[in-house]
């Protein structure tokens, strides 16, 4: 170190009063202090300020005094508040009165004694040590500023990142029950199916040893007839030859045919579906390991094919509307509404011609109607599936819908529902879903829906409108609620918050689907078919009556998983895409959130809706009074029992 | 009532007015979003399809109502009770509606209001027999006003 250079400097830095005596003090010593201390080297000074008693600490004697004619002379101030409050920022002290012990003060009941440990009178050079504590008066305030924020950053930082790996914990979690959900529905649905074909092979077989038994007992009457049994009848007496020898039907025969009609395929459905949806409920307390369904129940897969009409289904820019196809009625339309089995009023008075009705327009007795509704959409009218067990609210619901020039399709459940999307035979643009319904209830039809579509808008439309039912609701992935009974005004207004993209003069008036939200198309593309399988199940291919009982038809691989897809992690690709950015970039991990599902611990009103509902707050206070409804607890485990006749077919499908 | 569609064309938006016969077991507004979907106001062959498809249904639904109450299967009951309300409520017949409301929950071992838990199964049963028999009065009273309102011919 250059003593005189820094002399130097520290005489520049400081006043003239610094003199080359002060050359130990450098750069850093604050000027204050060695001013200070100069003051208290001049003799002149004494009576008014000096080195207190042993040196060890100084004495403002006249405070007064040392305020109006030391103070100015030294300083730039005449102001002993602010001389005190320097020495304070260099961690002088006063020293109190009361730590001496009976004299108010030894130097006068108006003095002021600081102290520095190492401000002495005897230890010019320890004033260095002082500027280590307080280089500068405003240095110090500003690291603490630095340092404190620093260290709150980093612990929210930490904190941050803990709560990052905990959601996506949760969501991996989420993510794996999820597909586990859907897995497990897929096989239920097989099961389902495979019961139901055994029912109908059961009851074939049933009816074939019926008459062979009646064929039997036509033997025994006739047979003392001396009519001696003919060798043919004989030959098949084997099949029911434990029967008694009465005219009744042989009572094993009996017994099967009671055990068959207790164990309807029906009831068996709906235990093991509302199962299901209390385990839905539970997923949470569940702790399955993450590869565990992809392991024990995704046999390998062998149905390519279906990928292929999957993935040329969902390609969404190929499926917007025929060309030309300006009026919002698609054929498929009216050629699915006259499959539904509505039942036609009894009474023979009503034109049955459901025709007309499916065109709006070309209809001059429209014009009230028309009156009514301008004409809303643009170029593209958007395609509404219309998902309703009720054949009524569906047949209202539809026809609403035509009075607004949308395309509607209908189904008649949940399962109906994801097939109807799964096999892209129309590509929706909105779903309006009930919640209660046979074969699979709304919610997990979202929940499957939301698999392979997360983008397309879900209303919800139920007479279950409690705040915890519209929870759920937006929970798992549904995106605005339609209260029961809807109104014409409610569902219009459903509609253009949903369809915005459609609506006359809308910006992109052009494209089919939705406009997604970033990042969510590249998603589409690769994403595995979870639903397929129920397409397949659903064609009717699923049942193996070869198969051995003890081979269960929804292991042997008849479905696959969709995590047996190559180039997918074992967990299908949710957790994949999810693990992906949120690696990388810790941050915008909620943002860009794509999967509806995900958002589960998100309010609801983030939950898969990009376009936003800033709305559907509101949309649950217009509920007027809603009616209070089934616990929650039943109601989602509540599945219709055996649906009426008419729509049993639903589930064939 | 040669006039009421007529009514109904000039007083749109009062509710209620074009149907005056319809009493008040049936909510207006819901029932006439309905009627105005019909594309011809004589025929009136649309919400008569519905209407005549919900009596079927009711219909329909009383019996399995009948056999559920008699097998004591409340979840059924239940079930179906909700199955109907939804039917009515979109017909908005206010009163078989709030009936078959309560169905439901009673069918759920819960009270009127489906808020607070029934354990006592024979309770609930024999709550929703009684409600049974005032949800067919109900019914019959809607029917009755329902079938008059659609065989009145339609003059014009």
């Amino acid at each position: 170190m250059d003593k005189g250079d820094m002399a130097g400097s520290a005489a520049n830095n400081s006043s003239d009063f610094v003199s080359s005596s002060w050359s130990r003090s450098s750069l850093f010593t604050a000027p204050h202090l060695i001013i200070t201390r100069r003051m208290l080297e001049d003799p002149s000074y004494d009576a008014i300020v000096r080195w207190g008693e042993g040196g060890e600490s100084f004495v403002v004697l006249e405070n007064e005094k040392f305020t109006k004619s030391i103070l100015p002379k030294h300083f730039k101030h005449s102001n002993f508040a602010s001389f005190v409050r320097q020495l304070n920022k260099y961690d002088f002290h006063k020293v109190r009165q009361n730590n001496e012990d009976n004299a108010p003060s030894q130097y006068g009941p108006n003095a002021w004694e600081f102290k520095h440990p190492e401000f002495q009178a005897n230890k010019k050079d320890s004033l260095d040590n002082i500027r280590r504590k307080a280089p500068a008066p405003r240095k110090p305030a500003q690291a603490i500023d630095d340092q404190y924020p620093a260290q709150q950053i980093d612990l929210i930082n930490s904190q941050l990142m803990a709560t990052q790996q905990q959601l996506q914990h949760l969501s991996e979690r989420y993510q794996d029950l999820a597909q586990g959900h859907v897995v497990l529905l897929q096989q239920v649905v097989q099961l389902q199916k495979f019961v139901k074909n055994h029912d109908g092979v059961m009851h074939r077989v049933m009816g074939f040893l019926h008459s062979v038994d009646a064929q039997r007992r036509n033997s025994r009457i006739e047979g003392p007839f001396g009519n001696n049994a003919a060798p043919g009848i004989g030959s098949r007496e084997p099949l029911s030859n434990d029967g008694p020898v009465d005219d009744h039907p042989a009572s094993p025969l009996q017994q099967a045919s009671e055990l068959l009609g207790e164990i309807s395929v029906d009831s068996l459905q709906n235990k093991e579906l509302e199962q299901l949806s209390a385990d839905l409920q539970f997923r949470n307390d569940y702790s399955t390991p993450p590869n565990d369904h992809s392991a024990t129940m995704a046999p390998p897969s062998e149905t390519s094919s279906t990928h292929i009409g999957y993935s040329a289904g969902n390609d969404l820019d190929s499926m917007v509307y025929p060309v030309g196809h300006t009026n919002g009625i698609d054929p498929i339309n009216s050629e699915h509404i006259n499959n539904i089995p509505y039942a036609l009023p009894p009474h023979g008075m009503i034109p049955v011609n459901p025709m007309p009705e499916m065109v709006p327009e070309g209809n001059a007795n429209l014009g009230r109607k028309k009156g009514l509704m301008e004409p809303i959409w643009g170029m593209n009218k958007p395609r509404v599936l219309l998902v309703e067990d009720d054949k009524m609210c569906a047949k209202i619901g539809s026809k609403f819908l035509q009075a607004f020039e949308c395309g509607v399709e209908t189904a008649r459940d949940g399962l109906e529902a994801v097939n109807k999307i799964n096999n892209g035979a129309g590509q929706y643009d909105l779903i309006l879903m009930d919640i209660i319904m046979p074969n699979l209830d709304g919610v997990s039809a979202t929940v499957c829906i939301r698999e392979f579509r997360p983008d397309i808008p879900i209303v919800a439309m139920t007479s279950n409108i409690r705040t915890d039912d519209i929870d759920m609701y937006f929970r798992y992935g549904m995106n605005d609620v339609l209260p029961k009974p809807f109104t014409k005004e409610g569902m219009l207004k459903s509609l253009q918050k949903h369809l915005a993209s459609f609506l006359k003069g809308a910006q992109f008036p052009n494209s089919a689907p939705m406009p997604h939200p970033g990042g969510f198309a590249p998603q589409n593309a690769p994403h595995p078919p979870l639903g397929l399988n129920m397409a397949q199940l659903s064609a009717g291919q699923s049942l193996k009556d070869e198969t051995s009982p003890g081979k269960s038809p929804a292991t042997a691989g008849s479905w696959h998983s969709p995590n047996q897809i190559p180039g997918h992690s074992p967990v299908g690709h949710p957790p994949g895409y999810m693990q992906a950015p949120m690696r990388d970039n810790p941050y915008p991990m909620t943002p860009t959130h794509p999967h509806p599902q995900h958002g589960y611990q998100l309010p609801p009103n983030q939950i898969g809706q990009p376009r936003g509902t800033p709305q559907h707050r509101r949309v649950m206070s217009d509920m007027s009074g809603g009616p209070s409804e089934e616990h929650p607890d039943v109601k989602r485990q509540r599945m219709f029992p055996p649906p009426p006749p008419g729509s049993q077919g639903g589930f064939q499908q | 009532m040669p006039s009421r569609h007529e009514e109904e064309r000039s007083e749109e938006g009062s509710v209620g007015d074009g149907l005056p016969d319809l009493g008040d077991s049936i909510d207006a507004l819901t029932f006439e979003q309905i009627l105005e979907m019909d594309d011809d106001e004589d025929e009136r062959e649309f919400s008569k399809s519905i209407v005549f498809g919900f009596f079927e249904q009711a219909e329909e639904t009383f019996v399995k109502m009948d056999k559920a109450l008699e097998d004591r299967d409340l979840a059924e009951l239940s079930s179906l009770g909700h199955f109907l309300k939804g039917s009515s409520a979109t017909l908005g017949l206010t009163k078989v509606k709030e009936s078959c409301e309560k169905i439901q929950h009673y069918g759920q071992q819960k009270d009127e209001a489906g808020t607070t838990d029934e354990p006592d199964e024979d309770l609930c049963l024999s709550r929703i027999k009684a409600i049974l028999v005032v949800v067919k009065e109900e019914y019959a009273e809607v029917e009755k006003v329902l079938k008059k309102f659609y065989a009145t011919p339609a003059a014009s």
